[in-house]
């Protein structure tokens, strides 16, 4: 950072800004400068632009293929109709069908990301920020987008800092970092300059933190992207995009796809230049042939899949951005969690009191549903007083509506906690505060390490002052002479220090902040009513206090992570957890929620137990590992690969955000697909970096939901085991729906390739391929999106983005060469069916193309000897069309039907859900849909496929049968998809 | 818990000399792979054959399970040309013989020779219905006589030429087989006329039709199918354009008249009519 601006001195600083600390700029000099810096906003990260967008949606591999035949489509038109040997318009309504194909789902991939962009638009804040400046020696709010570098602005307590600011003048002011380093821990902020780093000085205040408490007054020094949060969120952008596992996916299988059929095309083409059939004609197989065999619907199912997936997900509280970050998180194999917030429910509590020699547990639950501990003591009552009085946190007005934990506070952390908790305890703080009025107090510094006030006593008969005092513990012993133990009195000696020591350790390791307390009741005669107590000569008795006990306060983890991190074992995910925090209580909360499971040992751990030096230890004995940030500086990247690859359970504590990106690259290195959760601007370039980066969305900044692909709107780590568990699933249900969106392209493409090698009339025309694949079949595919797992997904192991394809060869191979293989039989079943009983033997169809197609032909013989017109050819060629659609429909309820598990049977499975009802539909739709092919059906067509449909069913479940039996086996091999 | 990353080294794909893998697979797996295949195929082949056989036994073999495509029958003519025109010079005698050639193949069967030898004289104006008596099957079935003298100017018989020599072409019209077939009620039998379209009105001429007023008669019908009337002979109705108008197109559309069959609608413009067109060059000299 090349910043000195907090080094120079305050003239210095007025002559390069040319200010004034006391009148601010002058108004002209402001417009100025804001015409030459522009305004104070962080500009959004460049996006693409939306034509190219959606460009990009018209220009997939699938898509360009289908552009090639609407070309060739054209051209045929074209040349047909220069020759004037135009038969019918096909060739052009094929074009212009292709064409709109690709257009409709270009719009439609196109508004699917619009729409999931728009959710992040509607997270910005839209209220146009206020600051308060002095410009001209004139205090104005004015809008903070017009501040400019030189402007005196002033803060106060719930205020967020305007801009980068130079402190001037402080007074017990404090801000929150959090937006830009994600610990919520206040500090100060002075005039001085304490550091040489800008980020670590105390001068200097950063824009989009928060003022705590107090006033500040300050130059402005940076604005707009130049502040040090507009650099961070440039530097995230710099970070590169990581390809989603299910977009290398689909990439894959598309290009294998556009592969097949270009060759299937070509080879197809060659055959029928060597058959001897025109150029032209060539062309025009090559064209039907890629229509037959691409799948035109599919891109659309597999978007519409992850969009209902997605909207599931919104409705638990996980915002996707990214469509296919949906399945990301399904494979997903390391989960880097914050601690904040995230495992933790950001709030400081009172976890234990320390008092009549014993620890008692305080209730930490969110909902204040947990046991309270006993009460009735004395001891308690004093140590209550006292927590309440010695605290200067408020309640903000008018929130009386609200459950106590849930309301805004104005203080720091610990006092909030006490606060709340006295609250809670004994009733209205504020109301009992004032029957205590307070005389003097001494508020909290670094040197004396106490706060302390002195009160009247709520009985005005009782002339006597109290004074209250609370600090850190053993600052506080060293002042106290005696102990309150059940209410009485009793002197301070050695085995009470040591029962102190041994509670304010016991407190200490479970990573809690442990405060101490202690009052006195001045004398009444040495400190009468109307003494004059002075706050900076501390002319009082401040020794020989009476100890009441010690609170400790921690950030609790909320209540349904435990089960959410267990549940992240089961399935195979490591949780990580990356913090800020120190180590101790790091290590604290990871063993409360199970990252570190009980009995395993750090290092460390096993060191003191087996009392031998650290260096001894076996590294790999130790199945947890904490590494502060200090260490991870040390760290070679090797040396981190290894230790994540030998510590199953690690923490990383005081980490910096740079640390964060060095742990999930490292993660990633070792073959990891790593979600990265975060909330601070700081987090932005690791949530890039991650395959799967997690924003929060109540504490999470605007930059890091920028660059994240999900939010989760209640900040709950466990959301995203729910995000995991509808990943997989639709992994799994995206299988069966390409499987079965696969399948048909077989038995649309053998027509073509029957006509031009046998030369049969043409069973399968290409619009009606069209009407299978963009109407009738849609939904089911669709449908099997909602089907219900078929095991424990959450028991089995994250897949291995490497070997389990989504579509792999036994699925392809299944589907086309087996399932395909039986439906292409059932259409030509059917097809040589109504042929035959139209008048038209199978023997005679072969070879009978060039004389069924011959226009000029009117009087062609069928195999009873009745002649046939060129049109009654042609209508009986639809007639077939028809019934070849209908056949693979038939065939193809059956697949719907098996496609709905892998490996249960479909009677353990159940029939009834979803896919039965679009089955209706598709069964409804298809007469619907067959009023536009140009024939009717007779009844008994709709019969003839239906043995192969019982066959599908049957051969499927002897397949199911087989794998469940025979684990391993060839079958399993071979025909488990 | 935590898995190792694959070594990353690239297995060669097509041949690998370390596994003995051709294509991923060894040669026993290919074996068995291929072997599943061959049965699984056998299998579908198998049905699919067995399916066809069944559903060729459904069949009657003299007539088709639907006839719903050909309720109003074709109708073609003879000579029909290169896309049903007719283009010739009366001075170039090669580019009219090929027409008369036609013809005389076309004609060979309706020779008075051989419709006596295999055919009845039959009553005309009634329908020649040849019913089977339940099981019993009539076969084979009679047909009767057309003798190709009934063509008389366009039999080829006077005229070896069929009037093309002279200007005077005669152009024969069938109507399309189909079975059962019964093209006309009341003893009445269809008729052929033929026309100019539009624009040629002028230029048709007069036309005389043989046999008398270009009827189909209705003893030719029904047919019965080609396996049970091996001799059906095909009516005809031949029409000479006598003065049709010289070195210029004209599109005759010839359609029959029937009180039974209607004329095809928008969607088979050869479905109870035929269009063509005549093109007549002779040098003036």
């Amino acid at each position: 950072m090349d910043i000195d601006d907090h080094e120079i001195t305050i003239e210095e600083l007025e002559m390069r800004y040319t200010t004034s600390v006391t009148k601010g700029l002058t108004s002209s000099k402001a417009a100025e400068v804001l015409e030459r810096d522009g305004p104070n906003e962080l500009l959004p990260p460049k996006g693409t632009p939306e034509y190219v967008k959606f460009a990009r949606q018209l220009a997939g591999g699938l898509q360009c293929l289908m552009w090639v035949a609407a070309v060739i489509c054209f051209i045929a038109f074209g040349i047909e109709f220069s020759r004037g040997t135009l038969g019918c318009f096909d060739d052009l309504y094929l074009a212009i069908t292709l064409i709109t194909v690709v257009v409709v789902t270009g719009c439609f991939g196109y508004y699917q990301e619009f729409k999931s962009t728009n959710i992040i638009a509607s997270f910005k804040n839209l209220v146009p920020q206020q600051a308060l400046v002095i410009r001209d020696g004139q205090k104005n709010q004015i809008n903070a987008m017009d501040l400019v570098v030189g402007d005196l602005v002033e803060i106060k307590g719930g205020d967020r800092v305007p801009a980068d600011i130079r402190i001037i003048f402080a007074q017990g002011c404090k801000v929150d970092n959090s937006s830009l380093t994600g610990e919520s821990e206040p500090q100060s902020k002075t005039p001085e300059c304490t550091h040489e780093n800008p980020l670590e000085t105390k001068n200097i205040a950063f824009f989009s933190t928060t003022c705590l408490e107090g006033v500040a007054t300050g130059t402005v020094i940076n604005t707009g992207d130049r502040t040090i949060i507009g650099r961070i969120a440039s530097l995230a952008s710099g970070v590169g995009n990581e390809k989603t596992p299910i977009a290398i996916e689909i990439e894959h299988f598309v290009d294998i796809i556009a592969g097949l059929a270009i060759f299937f095309g070509f080879t197809f083409f060659v055959v029928a230049m060597f058959i001897g059939y025109a150029f032209l004609e060539a062309m025009i197989f090559f064209m039907a042939i890629v229509v037959a065999y691409v799948p035109e619907g599919l891109l659309a199912t597999v978007t519409v899949c992850l969009s209902l997936t997605a909207k599931r997900l919104a409705r638990k509280n996980c915002v996707v951005k990214n469509l296919e970050a949906v399945e990301t998180l399904g494979s997903t194999s390391v989960i880097c969690s914050d601690k904040t917030g995230t495992l933790t429910q950001n709030r400081m509590t009172v976890a234990h009191l320390w008092f009549d020699n014993v620890i008692h547990a305080a209730d930490t639950t969110e909902d204040q549903s947990g046991q309270s501990f006993d009460q009735s003591s004395e001891t308690w009552r004093s140590l209550a007083r006292v927590a309440g009085l010695c605290n200067r946190a408020i309640f903000k007005p008018n929130q009386e509506s609200l459950p106590i934990p849930r309301r805004i506070v104005v203080g720091d952390a610990s006092e909030t906690a006490l606060l709340k908790f006295t609250e809670l305890a004994i009733g209205n703080m504020m109301e009992y505060r004032e029957r205590f009025k307070k005389v003097v107090e001494v508020p909290f510094n670094s040197t004396n390490k106490f706060q302390l006030s002195v009160h009247e006593l709520e009985d005005p008969m009782d002339l006597r002052y109290l004074l209250v005092m609370k600090g850190a513990p053993e600052r506080i012993l060293e002042r106290c002479s005696t102990i309150l133990i059940k209410g009485q009195e009793m002197p301070l000696d050695e085995q009470w220090r040591e029962a102190f020591q041994t509670a304010y350790m016991d407190l200490g390791s479970l990573g809690e902040r442990v405060l101490g307390f202690c009052h006195i009741y001045l004398n009444e005669n040495e400190f009468p009513r109307g003494y004059k107590f002075d706050s900076d000569e501390m002319n009082f008795t401040t020794s020989g206090l009476c100890f009441a006990g010690l609170i400790s306060m921690i950030d609790p983890p909320r209540a349904t992570v435990p089960d959410a991190v267990m549940k992240c074992r089961t399935a195979g995910i490591r949780v990580v957890m990356v913090t800020g925090d120190h180590p101790i209580t790091a290590r604290a909360i990871a063993a409360n929620v199970g990252i570190i499971t009980e009995g395993s040992e750090t290092v460390e751990d096993i060191a003191t137990r087996k009392r031998i030096p650290v260096e001894q230890v076996n590294r790999r004995d130790a199945r947890a590992c904490v590494i502060s940030g200090g260490q991870l500086k040390d760290m070679s990247s090797e040396e981190l690969d290894e230790a994540l690859r030998s510590h199953p359970e690690m923490v990383f504590a005081r980490t910096s955000p740079q640390q964060k990106l060095i742990i999930v690259e490292s993660c990633q290195r070792l073959g990891s697909i790593v979600a990265v959760t975060g909330d601070g601007v700081n987090d932005s370039p690791a949530l890039k970096k991650a395959d799967i980066g997690i924003a929060m969305g109540i504490a999470g900044s605007d930059a890091a939901k920028n660059a994240a692909d999900m939010i989760l709107l209640d900040d709950n780590f466990a959301s995203i085991v729910t995000g995991v568990e509808q990943g997989r699933l639709i992994f799994d249900n995206l299988k069966k729906s390409i499987a079965y969106t696969l399948t048909k392209n077989i038995p649309e493409l053998t027509p073509y390739l029957i006509y031009i090698t046998v030369s049969v009339p043409l069973p399968l025309g290409c619009i009606t391929i069209l009407m299978i694949e963009l109407a009738t079949d849609i939904f089911p595919s669709v449908s099997l999106a909602y089907e219900k797992a078929e095991s424990d997904i959450m028991h089995l192991k994250p897949r291995n983005p490497r070997k389990d394809r989504l579509v792999n060869e036994s699925l392809a191979a299944y589907s086309y060469f087996q399932i395909g293989a039986i439906q292409s039989f059932a259409g030509f079943t059917d097809y040589f069916t109504a042929m035959a009983q139209e008048g038209w033997y199978p023997l005679l169809c072969v070879g009978l193309r060039s004389h069924w197609e011959n226009v000029h032909l009117q009087d062609l013989q069928d195999s009873y000897g009745q002649e046939w017109t060129y049109a009654q050819r042609l209508y009986q060629q639809y007639t077939c069309y028809t019934v070849f659609f209908i056949s693979i429909e038939i065939c193809q309820i059956a697949d719907v039907l098996i496609r709905k598990t892998r490996r249960l049977s479909i009677f353990q499975q159940g029939f009834f859900r979803s896919v039965d009802v679009d089955c209706m539909e598709q069964m409804s739709l298809t007469p619907y849909i067959q009023s536009y092919t140009p024939c009717y059906a007779s009844g008994q067509w709709w019969f003839v496929p239906i043995p192969y449909g019982i066959l599908i069913f049957v051969y499927d479940e002897i397949r199911k049968l087989g794998v469940r039996r025979h684990p391993g086996s060839w079958w399993d091999q071979e025909l488990y998809y | 818990m935590y898995e190792r990353v694959d070594t990353g080294v690239k297995e060669p794909y097509f041949w690998n000399p370390r596994t003995h893998e051709f294509l991923g697979r060894t040669a026993s797996s290919w074996g068995l792979i291929l072997l599943f295949y061959l049965v699984f195929y056998i299998f579908l082949g198998g049905m699919f054959v067995l399916t066809m056989y069944v559903m060729l036994l459904t069949l009657d073999d003299y007539k088709p399970t639907y006839q719903d495509r050909l309720v109003t029958p074709g109708m073609m003519i003879r000579p029909r040309g290169e896309a049903m025109e007719i283009l010739y010079n009366t001075k170039d005698t090669e580019s009219f013989d090929i027409y008369a050639q036609t013809l005389n193949n076309f004609l060979e069967s309706y020779n008075n020779s051989l419709q006596v030898q295999n055919n009845d004289e039959c009553p005309p104006d009634n329908y020649f219905i040849q019913e089977d008596s339940g099981e019993v099957r009539n076969n084979p079935k009679r047909s009767c006589q057309f003798n190709r003298s009934t063509l008389e100017e366009c039999s080829g018989i006077t005229d070896r030429t069929y009037g093309y020599q002279k200007g005077q072409p005669c152009v024969l019209i069938k109507l399309n087989r189909v079975i059962g077939m019964l093209p006309g009620k009341d003893g009445q039998s269809p008729y052929v006329t033929c026309g100019a379209k539009k624009e040629d009105s002028d230029a048709i001429g007069e036309l005389a039709y043989y046999p008398p007023n270009g009827t189909f008669n209705l003893m030719y019908f029904p047919y019965y199918g080609k396996k049970a009337q091996l001799n059906y002979s095909q009516p005809l109705v031949a029409v000479k354009f006598l003065n049709i108008s010289l070195n210029t197109d004209v599109n005759v559309e010839c359609k029959i008249n029937s009180n039974t069959l209607k004329t095809g609608g928008e969607r088979d413009k050869f479905a109870g009519r035929v269009s063509f067109k005549l093109r007549i060059t002779s040098p003036k000299n």
